[in-house]
């Protein structure tokens, strides 16, 4: 297939996927089956109430979650890569998933404030941190930034664990449950909390787009030709930050996803930002709605996301970090 | 005389917490002529052409792009016509030719490149002779190869003013010679260009004027000067032979 039928294709493909989607589920009187004879056949032995609720207030909110979460993976992936000029990077880099899994779980341990909050401002406060640790003589070196991160983690992993410890076991149930990634509660109101930070990110990367690929060259080839790329760096980081400390705090930890995604797009596509980064929020949407799909019907309970795409995800970055040649050389 | 300075720096000081780098330094380029930059490593050469690009900040003295002087944050592709290209280069990416040539009209982008800007794009490819490679992969291409497109890049800037640091220091000796007739050619079209080069001997063979800078010092030449100097001595070797060549000359390290 060329590259320009696929392109069609990944624009096609969303909305039979998300409207398939609707129909798959534990729920036995709620497949295609059910809503066709309901609604064609007018068939009375179908309880109309139950199934338009499973449909309208049970999946479709999280569906179009799952869609959206898995768009900004990797949107944000794509976007970090460019300016760490590295393809192994993911959006979790700066710290985002382990400040919004220590609020998430400060917020499921106290029981005060709403945990989906909680986990927002984290991810935020935790990508803060890296930045500010990294920033030395007003300037942004990469690799102090990957060191921050580092420790940024291993911060909030601590402060997370200590929760851990004090937690009774039904909360920490629900504490690792979140942060392996999680829908399972998603709902409209779920959805509306979280839509403006993640469309504000969105918006900040999208309109940046070509400007990625300036930077995905190098601060210095950024700054001669005219670009600040410290100023274009903030950007970049506050939408993808943004975006996904919002995706994080509603979805939990998804991992590899937004590394993976990036990558594959770019095989496929190319590196020209311009084009890929819708191209990678569409990829990232369906796929993750697919992947969503199997960890709903697979076993009798629901398998959390999160250990679907790390499990998935894992040899191919293995395989990924054998072939390429991603080392730092400025 | 003063239009025909490209370049003027005045008592130019510059240095990193306290240890200077350069200091009081006082030189003129010259408008559509080919100056090139001779010292020994760490002598402040890439520093002084960072100064001029503007990716430094110069803390003391004056530095005058067309008889403008620059304030501490300018463009220089924009306000000034300069294009400056770095010494290293590592694309991690596979992006195309033309997607790397593109990007030296950032400066003239506000979001994203228009027609106009995919024109000139094409147009310095043209310019440069390497067309043909559009569609290649930048990384894939050789040294000699990559450094015509970085080229390219900086002419999708129209620029006036080309500062080059050591543009021919990592291509083999056949692309070095052609790196420098490329160099004559825009010098031709009416560019002017300061480039930092290594090597003497293609340097006093090409170079209209030449800025050497060792200990602190900056002297600049024109023409035959350069042997003359003793700066010539002290800068590369003491033990030199040199040879007549043409209307110039070269030399040659005794070695024993």
């Amino acid at each position: 297939m060329t590259r320009k039928k696929l392109t069609y294709l990944i624009f096609l493909l969303p909305i039979p996927v998300i409207v398939a989607s609707l129909f798959v589920g534990p729920a036995g009187n709620s497949s295609f089956i059910s809503f066709f004879r309901w609604f064609f056949m007018a068939d009375e032995t179908i309880n109309s109430e139950m199934l338009t609720n499973i449909l309208l207030q049970v999946r479709m909110p999280r569906i179009l979650l799952v869609f959206i979460t898995g768009g900004i993976l990797a949107v944000s992936g794509a976007a970090l890569q460019a300016i760490f000029r590295n393809p192994l990077v993911d959006p979790y880099v700066l710290g985002l998933s382990s400040g919004a899994a220590f609020g998430a779980a400060l917020g499921l341990w106290l029981a005060v404030i709403p945990v989906q909050l909680s986990a927002f401002v984290f991810a935020l406060a935790a990508v803060g941190l890296s930045y500010y640790m990294a920033r030395k003589n007003k300037q942004i070196s990469i690799v102090s930034l990957i060191l921050a991160g580092i420790i940024t983690n291993g911060i909030f992993t601590a402060l997370l664990t200590i929760i851990q410890i004090m937690s009774d076991p039904f909360k920490l149930q629900s504490i690792v449950h979140w942060t392996m990634g999680n829908f399972h509660n998603a709902n409209w109101d779920r959805l509306q909390m979280a839509i403006l930070p993640m469309l504000a990110g969105l918006v900040i990367l999208f309109v940046m787009r070509w400007k990625l690929n300036v930077i995905a060259l190098g601060d210095e080839e950024a700054a001669s030709a005219g670009l600040n790329p410290g100023r274009l760096k903030l950007w970049i980081l506050t939408g993808a930050t943004l975006a996904g400390s919002a995706a994080v705090a509603v979805s939990g930890i998804i991992g590899l996803y937004g590394l993976i995604v990036p990558h594959v797009v770019r095989m496929i596509f190319g590196v020209d930002n311009q084009r890929t980064l819708i191209i990678n929020f569409l990829v990232g949407g369906t796929f993750l709605t697919l992947i969503d799909n199997i960890s709903r019907t697979l076993a009798g309970f629901e398998i959390p996301i999160g250990v679907f795409t790390m499990l998935i995800g894992a040899p191919f970055f293995i395989w990924l970090l054998k072939k390429s040649n991603v080392g730092w050389e400025h | 005389m003063t239009q025909n300075k490209a370049v003027e720096i005045k008592n130019l000081s510059f240095g990193y917490h306290h240890h200077s780098i350069i200091s009081n330094v006082n030189v003129d380029f010259y408008r559509n002529q080919f100056t090139v930059i001779l010292g020994r490593n760490g002598s402040g050469k890439s520093t002084l052409l960072r100064l001029m690009a503007g990716l430094l900040p110069h803390c003391q003295g004056e530095i005058k792009i067309n008889a403008v002087s620059i304030q501490k944050s300018f463009n220089a592709v924009k306000e000034a016509k300069i294009g400056f290209l770095a010494q290293k280069h590592k694309a991690v990416f596979p992006f195309t030719v033309e997607e790397v040539v593109l990007t030296g009209r950032a400066a003239f982008i506000n979001w994203l490149p228009g027609k106009e800007d995919r024109k000139i794009t094409l147009d310095s490819l043209e310019r440069i002779g390497i067309m043909h490679l559009k569609n290649r992969i930048y990384t894939e291409l050789s040294g000699g190869e990559q450094q015509l497109v970085m080229i390219a890049r900086l002419l999708a800037g129209q620029p006036e003013i080309l500062l080059l640091d050591e543009p021919i220091s990592h291509l083999d000796y056949n692309n070095q010679i052609h790196f420098i007739h490329l160099i004559k050619e825009l010098i031709k079209e009416g560019l002017t260009i300061i480039a930092i080069l290594h090597d003497p001997n293609l340097a006093f063979l090409a170079g209209d004027r030449f800025v050497f800078i060792h200990n602190q010092m900056v002297q600049s030449y024109e023409g035959h000067e350069p042997w003359t100097a003793p700066l010539v001595k002290e800068i590369f070797h003491d033990n030199l032979t040199f040879i007549p060549h043409g209307d110039k000359v070269v030399f040659i390290p005794s070695l024993q």
